[in-house]
């Protein structure tokens, strides 16, 4: 009675999906060798405080890291949910590292969950906040997601290295199960939206980033809208830093983002800070031009989602009932390689891929497993 | 008996119907009103009416309706599954075997197990007789599709009917039908009809009004009459099942065959060793995929060792062509009542041949002499009885029989006593007689396997095993023995019939005495009825057989590979594109983390040479994911190798891809995937990566100009498929709305709705949301075939796991030896699919009612069984109610009629699962069994049930407003954690918990050198408390809800001992003879009040001092004797006894005066506040008059301004 068994995993590779997984099935893990070779091993701060976010939002789960950090063992208990929840994310990896589980694992809670995450909104690495508002909560709609209570706030704005920033996200609860989406039809742009941001730069970088980007659009697409988002003071966060965030709406509903954003070095990262300390940032132009051209790219490479978020769109697909769902991706991007290969681990849940020669996309087709949210209350 | 209170029911006052008056007259009106005769008379006479009149009908269609689920089966429906149920003697194998009789004009001797039969040309049904005991009927009411409820009419009602009813109930209520039997018990034909008529209305308020009751009238030869069982397999063969929400979320396979396949060296090593053993059955309920885990209800839960689909043994007519043995043999399968004429297995079919056409000569001796009808020996069996003696060592029968499939025990013949596995061993030994010559080279062909596919053709296949099942005589005859000892064993406790029964008592039972008399002695003629005459297969080895074989695993394994090869050159990319994500090995790896491991291996072997430590696994990346420590990062996007996308060209290439290009192209470009996929098989994957295919394709576009016509191609296609969708749809709308008539073409021709095409209109007019639903939910369930059905076998056996309705063998490794040694047929089991989760333990609040028939209220704590989706198991819960501020509070008891939460610890079940408790498992228990019926309302790790507890202590200490309480706290730690507490005494006085105690205050040690004495807490009051006060704290303790949890493990004894699992606190008590114990302050004693003395009042001297003399205590020292001048007797003068009497003679005048004086003031007074009284009266009224007056204005003046505001 009570004794658990534990999946044996290696490695510290997709830790955040198989973290998640392992908390949607209830399968405890245990980790093993995460970093056991490098100079410096075991578990990353931002591992361990998205340890500890789970911790936060879930009921009786265990935890147990060894002295070194290099084996986990993780016992998911009941996700909750719930409000007025605080998580102080850190400053080694963005908000969007935490957010694309924490999203997921809020759809399948006992109660809605609201939370204030802290740290850097807002870097190079990770997805930003708001391509997070504006491409990955239309995904979630598509997939029954009831679009009320489902809201990013971002209240403060924070870059790397010290970060600084907060954002409020609430996410709403499903109420059995989510919904199978037939998703195959990418259709053609209509309009591009973006948002650029600055904190402790003059507001000028993001009129100069605009001018460029819209450079680029020009010719394809009159419908360009970006806005900007200068924060000044408390609001700003603790370190200078600007970028941009683009999104495409096509006529069938689909979004694609890019984003990225220029401040100084990452504070986590050791080994980087001598190498970047010295390097001169990105000028402003230039981050506008690069960043719309990464949208011609992307546009150019097709799917329904952008290659950033593949991941979980095949996360979605695999979590609904036991229905068809097919959708079309791009290029399949190394995480959503990564990401199917730790669906079929967890869930059993096979993609059958159909490559079209003719635009270079692919369809994917699965049936999902089946999830439905056990933890809500019935009453 | 549970409910015999319903017959000593006290008489009520009856009604009595007024003669006279208001309403009598009314009715007289009504009774005469020439209305009611009116031919239009319930036509509309007013809108009113008419409105409500419709809002009312409208209301009722919407109380039908229900939320339409989807039906995710696909292909063939297993067999619906009939349960046979009834109280014990009441005519279930009887019934049985009539049917069978009915269906296939078989006779079946005995029903074990399940019995698949076709019952028409759609249909199969699957017959099962439910086990008396209450696991078994547990496990019945969840693979039930069609309950079947016998009842013996003569008797009436036992409890066991109710008992089933109520786990259906939980278990999702599939569809009942009752039968009534031993009818011809009844003489009189109009006590048979008012019995009949009471018994329908009764079971019409168990399950609803209309419920079908069928009658058996009697038994004809031993039979029930041809016409009636002929009307019952019609209402069987023509009933619609809806699907149950739990059964069909869940995988699910009602046993038919079983069988025990350790490898014999170790059954011979260690006779208790752990079995592998495969299940048999129809995979019902919900796709099976691979690597979900099962439950085998009484057993446990066992991952799968291996699953493999058979050729369905029974298939139906039409797709029954070509395989098989002819189709009127196939009408029939039941392995474990040894009927089926052909079993499949993995690796070869058994043809199973009645002893009246093969005879061998060993047999008899393994038998212990079983009679052979006298047969001249021909030339075939001459030679298999020349090949038999020869004798091998036990060394070489040993090898052989490792392709064989069963075990064999040496002490079989004297232990099992049920039949079944007798006929397993039987068949065993005959089986290793036989074959033991001719296995000697199909061994060795066998195990190669290669070599399969070439015995295709050859007439006499030596991979088809020659079962004899001449076992029957030998499983009747030991059921003969058991029958009698079974009756020996109820004698002693009987009370009716030979045998216990636990008649159900109603209120409006009244006749049951009679009905008693009439009942007589049915015997037990059945069982020995059949013995001897089973003819139901014969050994016709025509052609065909080796069509069957073909069916076998090794070669589906053959032709898939065979089909794949094919699909292979088909779809390289795919392929490709599937290697690269879910690693080398085209099939599904369970645990891709160890390739992926290997994969490192391999990986660190290259480059640890050329990388620094600790550098050799960073910066990898790539696609093939071989790192293990890969960097988590969901962002793609390589801003490195962005193209110059200023230039012309490029930004042309994507022009299609917005709105400001050529939507005529754009909207091609979906559309190219059938056409294209089919004719470049050879472009690899590898071209696909490039991102200049897209530029590529571009040219190839423009090639053909002239597009329109295969966009119009497309175009009609979109439409064809719309149109026949839009069809299906019709067509199912048209089935579920229209009239129940029994359709049993269910297949999915589209051209078959012509018939209902009325009906179609009819729904299309009045489409509301719950159309909508539908039709979505059936375009839902076309959708997902059509993708389906596009897939070749092997992906879609991956992508969604075996269908319902295949026929699978499971394996499953490591069952403990008793399933085997106590397997019963007579027991079917089931196994059943874990969902997602569903294998965790934890706690589960549900919520629990006690049953109204079950005699006590249940006890926290005490263990009940319970049975929770496919699991049975005791628990100890914890009852709670919830207040009405959402505190749990723990009960002791469960309320006597309300529901109440419980906590109980165990497998997790989803919310909204059924749940059914039982105390107590024994058979021969009078009462009601189901102790009580629940449901899961969620699962909670922390258990939130919370219990009052009350804090007592006393004070040792009083100041001002300040005591200390001791006794309360045990420690100042303790006392820390209370800081601030609320705290009252006895007598009201509320306050609250300061400190612990300091040594200087009062807390000294009695003796010099002892410690202070910990946890004694410093309080406020609001006021000075006494020391007799007691002060209490009240407060919310955590109730731990126990851990335990224990699977009822039925299967693995034998069936007939009762399961013992953890006792009651009762029952201990019971057996150890304790005594209830009673706290003796709980009990109520007389209340004994002593009268308070108190002290004198003791004024201090000071004060005595300053207070004026008539407030002074006069201190007069009590005398011993009286005064002088109240001893001495006072003797008057004359003169002064004269004055004396004249002065009392005044005083008597003048108080007569006074008191005279004083009544006619009061009198007077009287009259005043009268008067008073009136006038005031009066003046109230004026006033309010007048309050009236004023309000008035004041409100015409309010209406005016308003008025004038408004314009």
């Amino acid at each position: 009675m009570g004794k658990i068994v534990y999946k044996r995993l290696k490695g510290s590779q997709s830790l955040r999906q198989r973290l998640l997984l392992s908390t949607l099935r209830s399968t405890a893990v245990l980790i093993e060798d995460i970093r056991a070779d490098e100079t410096w091993p075991g578990l990353r701060p931002h591992e361990v405080s998205f340890l500890r976010l789970l911790e936060k939002i879930s009921d009786d789960c265990t935890v147990e890291i060894n002295e070194t950090g290099t084996k986990l063992k993780y016992k998911p208990g009941i996700l909750m949910g719930g409000k007025h929840h605080v998580h102080d994310c850190g400053v080694s990896r963005a908000i969007g590292y935490f957010l694309e589980p924490l999203i997921v694992l809020g759809l399948f809670g006992k109660k809605p969950l609201s939370i204030r995450l802290k740290g850097i909104t807002n870097d190079s690495r990770d997805p930003s906040v708001d391509t997070f508002r504006s491409a990955a909560l239309p995904i979630l709609k598509r997939f029954g997601v009831p679009s009320e209570g489902l809201e990013l706030k971002i209240e403060s704005r924070g870059a790397p290295p010290h970060g600084g920033g907060e954002v409020l996200l609430s996410v709403p609860i499903v109420k059995n199960s989510l919904l199978a989406v037939n998703w195959t039809d990418e259709g053609m742009v209509k309009r591009i939206r973006g948002f650029t941001f600055s904190t402790r730069v003059s507001s000028q970088f993001e009129n100069t980033m605009i001018h460029a980007a819209r450079g680029i659009f020009n010719r394809s697409l009159p419908d360009v809208h970006i806005f900007t988002d200068h924060r000044a003071g408390l609001q700003a966060g603790k370190s200078p830093g600007y970028g941009i965030s683009l999104v495409a709406e096509t006529t069938t509903g689909c979004f694609i983002s890019v984003d990225t954003a220029v401040s100084y070095a990452q504070g986590g990262e050791e080994g980087a800070i001598e190498e970047t300390d010295k390097k001169e940032l990105m000028p402003p132009e230039e981050v506008g031009e690069q960043i719309a051209s990464g949208l011609l790219g992307e546009i150019e490479q097709g799917g329904v989602v952008d290659s950033t978020h593949q991941g979980m769109l095949f996360l979605l697909c695999a979590l609904c009932p036991p229905d068809v769902s097919s959708i079309r991706v791009g290029k399949l991007s190394p995480y959503g390689i990564e990401t199917l290969k730790n669906i079929i681990d967890f869930l059993g849940v096979k993609f059958v891929f159909e490559p079209d020669q003719s635009t270079g996309t692919v369809k994917l087709t699965s049936q999902g497993c089946g999830l439905q949210n056990f933890s809500r209350k019935f009453s | 008996m549970a409910i015999d209170s319903g017959s000593q029911e006290q008489s009520h006052k009856s009604h009595r119907s007024p003669h006279s008056g208001a309403k009598s007259n009314k009715k007289k009106n009504k009774g005469d009103d020439q209305k009611q005769h009116n031919p239009k008379a319930f036509a509309f006479s007013s809108s009113v009416k008419a409105k409500r009149l419709q809002s009312r009908a409208s209301e009722k269609e919407q109380r039908r309706l229900h939320v339409p689920t989807i039906d995710r089966t696909t292909g063939e429906p297993a067999p619906y599954v009939v349960v046979v149920q009834g109280p014990p003697q009441v005519g279930k194998s009887l019934l049985i075997k009539c049917l069978v009789k009915h269906y296939t004009k078989h006779n079946l001797p005995d029903v074990r197990g399940p019995i698949t039969i076709v019952s028409g040309k759609q249909r199969r049904v699957q017959f099962v007789e439910c086990p008396n005991d209450i696991n078994g009927m547990i496990d019945a009411a969840k693979f039930a599709d069609l309950a079947l409820l016998l009842i013996d009419g003569s008797y009436g009602f036992e409890m066991e009917t109710f008992e089933f009813l109520n786990i259906l109930q939980k278990h999702g209520f599939p569809k009942i039908m009752g039968v009534l039997t031993h009818l011809d018990k009844f003489k009189d034909v109009k006590k048979l009809k008012k019995t009949k008529q009471r018994l329908k209305h009764r079971f019409w308020t168990e399950i609803y009004d209309g419920a079908k009751l069928f009658y058996l009238s009697g038994l004809i030869h031993g039979k029930y009459p041809k016409r009636e069982v002929h009307n019952l397999a019609r209402f069987i063969s023509v009933m619609k099942f809806r699907p149950l929400s739990w059964q069909v979320n869940h995988p699910y396979i009602l046993v038919d065959r079983f069988e025990d396949v350790t490898p014999p060296e170790r059954v011979h090593m260690n006779n208790k060793c752990n079995r592998n053993v495969t299940l048999y059955g129809y995979l019902r309920g919900c796709n099976l995929r691979k690597g979900t885990k099962v439950h085998i209800a009484g057993v446990g839960d066992y991952s799968l060792a291996g699953i493999t689909s058979l050729a369905d043994p029974c298939p139906l007519p039409s797709a029954a062509k070509k395989k098989g043995l002819r189709d009127k043999e196939k009408l029939f399968y039941a392995p474990m009542s040894g009927l089926g004429d052909l079993l499949y297995d993995k690796d070869a079919v058994y043809i199973n041949i009645n002893d009246h056409f093969v005879q061998f000569s060993k047999v008899d001796d393994e038998n212990g002499g079983v009679p052979h009808k006298g047969k001249d020996s021909d030339v075939g069996e001459v030679l298999v009885k020349s090949l038999q003696n020869t004798k091998y060592s036990v060394d070489e029968k040993l090898e052989k029989s490792f392709i064989t499939l069963f075990g064999k025990k040496p002490d079989s013949l004297l232990q099992a006593p049920n039949g079944q596995e007798d006929a397993h061993k039987f068949i065993n030994q005959i089986n290793d007689e036989e074959t033991d010559d001719s296995d000697e080279e199909t061994d060795a062909e066998e195990l190669d396997g290669s070599e399969i596919s070439d015995e295709d053709n050859l007439p006499d296949d030596p991979t088809t095993k020659i079962l004899d099942s001449d076992s029957d005589e030998e499983n009747n005859d030991a059921l003969e023995e058991q029958c009698p000892s079974k009756n020996n064993l109820t004698e002693h406790i009987e009370f009716h019939d030979g045998r216990m029964r636990r008649k159900a008592f109603f209120g409006d039972d009244s006749d049951h005495d009679h009905l008693k008399d009439s009942v007589e002695d049915d015997g037990s003629e059945d069982d020995d009825l059949d013995d001897g005459s089973s003819s139901h297969s014969d050994s016709s080895e025509d052609g065909e057989d080796h069509r069957i074989d073909g069916l076998t695993e090794g070669e589906m394994g053959n032709a898939l590979k065979w089909k794949a090869s094919l699909a292979e050159r088909m779809m390289r990319q795919t392929v490709n594109l599937e290697q690269l994500v879910y690693g080398k090995s085209g099939t599904m790896a369970s645990t891709s983390n160890e390739a992926q491991a290997s994969s490192d291996d391999e990986q660190s072997g290259d480059d640890e040479f050329f990388k620094p430590k600790g550098e050799g696994n960073k910066k990898l990346g790539g696609v093939d994911g071989g790192n293990v420590d890969i960097d988590d990062c969901s962002k793609f996007t390589n801003l490195s190798s962005l193209k110059n996308w200023k230039t012309e060209e490029l930004i042309e290439s994507i022009r299609d891809r917005f709105v400001t290009g050529d939507w005529s192209k754009a909207a091609l470009r979906g559309k190219q995937l059938e056409a294209t996929g089919d004719d470049d098989d050879d472009a690899v994957f590898g071209e696909f990566e490039d991102l200049e295919t897209g530029q590529k394709y571009e040219g190839d576009l423009k090639g053909n100009n002239g597009d329109d016509e295969t966009h119009k191609d497309d175009d009609t296609e979109i439409e064809e498929r719309r149109l026949k969708k839009l069809a299906l749809r019709a067509k199912f709308d048209a089935q579920y709305n229209g009239s129940e008539s029994p359709d049993e073409d269910t297949d999915t021709d589209t051209n078959t709705n012509t018939k209902h095409g009325g009906k179609v209109n009819r729904s299309q007019a009045d489409e509301g949301f719950f159309d909508k639903l539908k039709e979505e939910i059936e375009l839902r369930k076309q959708i997902n075939m059509a993708e389906l059905n596009k897939l070749d076998e092997a992906t879609r056996l991956e992508v969604e796991g075996y269908r319902t309705g295949t026929y699978l063998r499971l394996e499953i490794h490591d069952v403990p030896f008793e399933m085997v040694e106590y397997f019963d047929p007579y027991h079917p089991v089931l196994v059943g699919g874990i969902g997602l989760g569903e294998e965790n333990v934890g706690y589960m609040q549900v919520r629990l009612k006690r049953h109204r028939w079950h005699k006590k209220v249940l006890k926290t704590r005490d263990p009940i069984i319970v049975s929770i989706g496919w699991r049975r198991y005791q628990t100890t819960p914890v009852y709670a109610i919830e207040d009405i501020n959402g505190r749990h509070r723990m009960l002791k008891y469960t309320p006597e009629h309300m529901h109440c939460l419980a906590m109980f610890w165990g497998p997790l079940a989803p919310p909204r699962t059924g749940v059914v408790a039982v105390q107590n498992l024994s058979n021969n228990q009078a009462a009601f069994r189901i102790t009580a019926t629940a449901e899961v309302l969620e699962f909670n790790h922390a258990a939130r049930i919370a219990k009052k507890i009350k804090l007592v202590g006393y004070p040792c200490k009083i100041f001002k407003k300040t005591a200390l309480i001791k006794d309360m706290f045990t420690s100042d730690l303790e006392i820390a954690r209370f800081e601030g507490a609320a705290i009252r005494t006895v007598s009201g006085i509320r306050g609250q918990v300061k400190k612990a105690a300091k040594e200087e205050i009062g807390n000294q040690p009695k003796k010099k050198g002892g410690h202070p004495k910990e946890g004694i807490a410093r309080c406020t009051f609001e006021d000075r408390i006494l020391m007799s006060d007691i002060v209490f704290l009240r407060a919310w303790t955590q109730v731990e809800v126990p851990r335990f949890y224990n699977p009822l493990t039925t299967a693995l004894q034998p069936r007939d001992k009762t399961w013992q699992g953890m006792k009651t606190v009762a029952e201990l008590r019971r057996d150890h003879n304790l005594p209830v114990p009673v706290n003796k302050d709980s009990l109520y004693k007389p209340i004994e009040r002593k009268t308070r003395k108190f002290n004198p009042l003791v004024i201090p001297k000071s004060l005595q001092a300053a207070l004026p003399f008539a407030s002074k205590p006069k201190n007069i020292p009590s005398r011993r004797r009286p005064l002088l001048e109240n001893r001495r007797a006072v003797v008057m003068e004359p003169h002064e006894r004269k004055v004396h009497a004249l002065v009392q003679h005044l005083q008597l005048i003048r108080h007569e005066k006074m008191k005279k004086k004083k009544l006619k003031e009061e009198e007077k007074r009287k009259t005043h506040e009268a008067e008073k009284a009136k006038e005031e009266q009066i003046s109230k009224k004026r006033q309010r008059e007048e309050r009236r007056g004023r309000y008035r204005e004041q409100d015409k003046l309010n209406k005016r301004i308003r008025k004038n505001s408004g314009d």
